[in-house]
């Protein structure tokens, strides 16, 4: 007999530590708020491509510019030669798309 | 911060036309601006600016880093000058080609592969790694 009478007093137990879970998980999802985009304060340390990345990068990126070399030393990319300037903002949005810690750019813009 | 100073005005566009995970870093006297452009013209216009604060890209001071998000089976066009787009086997120019997409055709992007890759393929059904510099949103 004594069983019949716990067992409601069980269940009416968890339950109510079910719900109490529920509402409490509820409360949390209400709370949370999107952050919003605009952060920009980032202390990462920058990402540098390899030389090897880089040289193959910077090998695709002039291909369609035949005036133009490029050398690739300790992360830096150095443009020489000729240019229209109408095409220089497509090889320079190439090149650095590419991870190098620099891009010096000595091209002759014609 | 002064590199941020003298590129405030990208900056500020940049947070205005809501490029996604934007990240401004000065490190060693170059200031490093990286972020995704929900299309080409925010990438153009971001450029734009740069080319006004830095005529050129003289200055060897910033490496701007914008690229465009393009969704999987999202269409893309063709912004080659004049020319055929190269559709290659791999992502790279040592790759060989296995066909063109012409100047302005409008293509399927499959992936952005990385930065500079995406694999795409076209109305005629050929599939491969094209430039994403020729490439922008449609």
């Amino acid at each position: 007999m004594k069983k019949l009478i716990y067992l409601p007093l069980a269940l009416a137990l968890s339950a109510g530590g079910f719900s109490g879970c529920k509402s409490k998980q509820a409360n949390n999802d209400a709370n949370t708020t999107t952050t919003s985009a605009d952060t920009v304060t980032n202390t990462a340390p920058v990402q540098i491509s390899s030389d090897d990345l880089l040289s193959t990068g910077v090998r695709d990126a002039t291909k369609d510019f035949p005036g133009v070399s490029a050398t690739v030393n300790n992360g830096e990319v150095t443009l020489t030669g000729n240019i229209k300037r109408d095409r220089l903002p497509t090889l320079m949005q190439s090149v650095q798309s590419l991870h190098p810690r620099k891009v010096n750019n000595n091209l002759t813009v014609e | 911060m002064a590199l941020e100073q003298k590129y405030q005005e990208l900056i500020n566009a940049a947070k205005t036309s809501e490029v996604q995970n934007l990240q401004v870093r000065e490190q060693n006297n170059v200031l490093y601006i990286d972020g995704e452009a929900n299309s080409g013209a925010v990438k153009d216009n971001l450029w734009n600016i740069y080319n006004k604060i830095d005529p050129d890209f003289k200055g060897g001071d910033l490496v701007l880093n914008i690229n465009v998000k393009a969704a999987s089976g999202s269409k893309a066009k063709v912004i080659t000058k004049e020319s055929n787009l190269n559709i290659r086997k791999g992502p790279g120019t040592e790759q060989p080609t296995v066909g063109k997409a012409a100047h302005n055709e409008i293509v399927t992007v499959l992936n952005q592969t990385n930065e500079q890759w995406w694999l795409i393929k076209t109305n005629g059904g050929v599939e491969g790694y094209a430039y994403s510099q020729y490439l922008t949103p449609a």
